[in-house]
């Protein structure tokens, strides 16, 4: 009886082991579309090191148009409006712009709410333990990098009603240096007041191209970029005139569907100045002096990464 | 009239022009002391819980003397500067042990070439292994551009680089934010051109 029951158990967790390697991707197809379908009001906050900001989020469904509001509540402000593949982002200082896409840009990566199948090529999904978030049992799924040039991202997604709890940037050693925790999230049978609203109101159109705008001009191989983080793919070049400082700048956008880079080409500043990073959660800034020019590496990557990148860039040949 | 007398009517007399019982003319204004009336006005603000108007706390100063220690970007100066003078101090106290016993000097050679050793050792380990850090004013996910114009005019050119700098990775990250905005869109775009493609 006894073998029976041993190897009873054996089969057991061998199909446990099989089903978890479905579950853990299931679990964040279940999210994206629970987050895409339900009517829901929740506050988080994203916290980077010493600092924290808080946002409110709502989403819900009016006579089949999607609809959703993220807005952070501290300092100068930002409020992000989705009507269906409209988003719209209204800023301090510059004029509200829209923007044709079905997710916002925020805290959250777009690529959750959307086709996570294609991370398979540069992340593994493993599934990890249940904990207790924001009063609820929570799932963990890890998003582990296959190399070392990337951060890892966790999920903890609620085990009743697959919305996320709770999300982090965990580096190689396990070290969580950016998170994003609800607070407080009620879902509801009927869309918040404030999404009612927002289906009678006007937006900007979205920008024509998003690719080129007007005082900017194509990169044809002005710069060669040696080294790439495995699964990065060049979004978009082009030379253009930074909004803050007017500087110009030949700027490069990449991306691996989970997290983005941007590579900024520049004329040097004056004076003695040592290469160097500064980072603020996961978002690292390396600042690279080659000597005629200045290369700038922004984005939630490792220090080294940006690092590589930023030293591999030289003129073409 | 006595010194003592004096300074017990200066409260007084401060007190009375606070609570307006006493005209503030030539003769009041000689006995008035001005750091009483905004200590008062400061302790009567926070009594009544006039949190809006915030009690006027003079920092300039401090925030001067602040940033005339902060380390200016990039510099390595500072990190190599305490391990010369370990140095200097380990030659000291060899040259004093040496006069009075030659083993002692021997002992004492023998424990300063540790030190240099170990002091050497860990400055070596760190520029090798680490970057030197820009500054430690932390970049938010959100620069406000109202925190990078809102700084005084400059003052010297040293200064005026680091700000130059500062304001620069001020703007990469901005715009590092908005156009990673786009990258979601632009990644469904590449995809469908990919599709019309094979079609």
């Amino acid at each position: 009886m006894k073998w029976l029951a041993l190897l009873l158990g054996v089969g057991l967790s061998a199909q446990v082991v099989a089903s978890d390697i479905i579950n853990a991707k299931q679990l964040l197809t279940d999210m994206s579309s629970a987050i895409q379908e339900r009517n829901f009001d929740a506050s988080f906050v994203v916290v980077k090191g010493k600092g924290m900001e808080p946002y409110r989020w709502l989403h819900g469904k009016v006579e089949d148009s999607e609809l959703e509001i993220l807005s952070r509540q501290n300092g100068a402000g930002l409020e992000v409006v989705r009507v269906d593949n409209k988003v719209t982002y209204f800023e301090p200082q510059t004029q509200p712009y829209s923007i044709e896409t079905d997710a916002i840009a925020g805290p959250i990566p777009e690529i959750l709410f959307g086709e996570i199948g294609s991370l398979s090529n540069s992340y593994d999904f493993v599934l990890g333990g249940k904990e207790r978030i924001a009063d609820r049992a929570a799932q963990l799924v890890r998003l582990v990098s296959k190399d070392e040039h990337k951060y890892n991202y966790w999920l903890w997604i609620d085990i009743q009603s697959a919305l996320l709890l709770k999300a982090a940037y965990v580096t190689q050693q396990g070290e969580v240096l950016e998170q994003l925790q609800l607070t407080h999230i009620s879902v509801t049978e009927q869309p918040a007041p404030p999404l009612i609203e927002l289906s009678s109101k006007d937006f900007p159109m979205p920008l024509a191209s998003l690719a080129e705008t007007e005082n900017t001009q194509k990169l044809q191989n002005n710069w060669r970029i040696g080294w790439l983080p495995e699964g990065f793919k060049l979004l978009k070049s082009d030379r253009h005139k930074l909004d803050l400082n007017n500087e110009l700048a030949d700027y490069f956008l990449f991306s691996d569907g989970l997290v983005e880079f941007s590579v900024f080409v520049q004329r040097p500043l004056s004076g003695q100045r040592a290469s160097g990073a500064l980072s603020s959660g996961a978002t690292t800034v390396y600042v690279h002096n080659s000597g005629a020019f200045d290369v700038s590496v922004v984005g939630k990557i490792p220090t080294m990464t940006a690092k590589a990148i930023a030293e591999s860039v030289t003129r073409p040949l | 009239m006595t010194q003592s007398n004096f300074n017990v009517k200066d409260g007084q007399v401060t007190s009375s022009i606070f609570d307006a019982e006493q005209a503030l003319d030539n003769a009041s204004q000689a006995q008035f002391d001005a750091d009483k009336f905004a200590r008062y006005a400061l302790i009567g603000d926070a009594m009544r819980s006039q949190q809006n108007q915030a009690p006027c706390i003079d920092i300039t100063a401090s925030m001067a003397d602040a940033l005339a220690d902060e380390v200016t970007y990039g510099e390595q100066a500072p990190q190599q500067e305490p391990q010369k003078v370990r140095q200097e101090d380990n030659v000291v106290a060899l040259s004093n042990w040496r006069r009075p016993l030659a083993q002692v000097a021997i002992a004492a050679s023998v424990s300063l070439v540790a030190v240099l050793g170990v002091s050497n050792y860990t400055p070596q380990e760190q520029a090798n292994g680490d970057f030197p850090v820009l500054q430690s004013t932390p970049v938010t996910g959100s620069v406000s551009p109202v925190s990078l114009s809102s700084e005084p005019a400059l003052e010297s050119a040293e200064k005026g680089l680091r700000e130059l700098q500062q304001q620069r990775i001020g703007a990469l990250v901005l715009e590092h934010q908005r156009q990673s905005r786009m990258a979601h869109a632009l990644t469904q775009q590449a995809q469908e051109e990919k599709e019309e493609q094979k079609k």
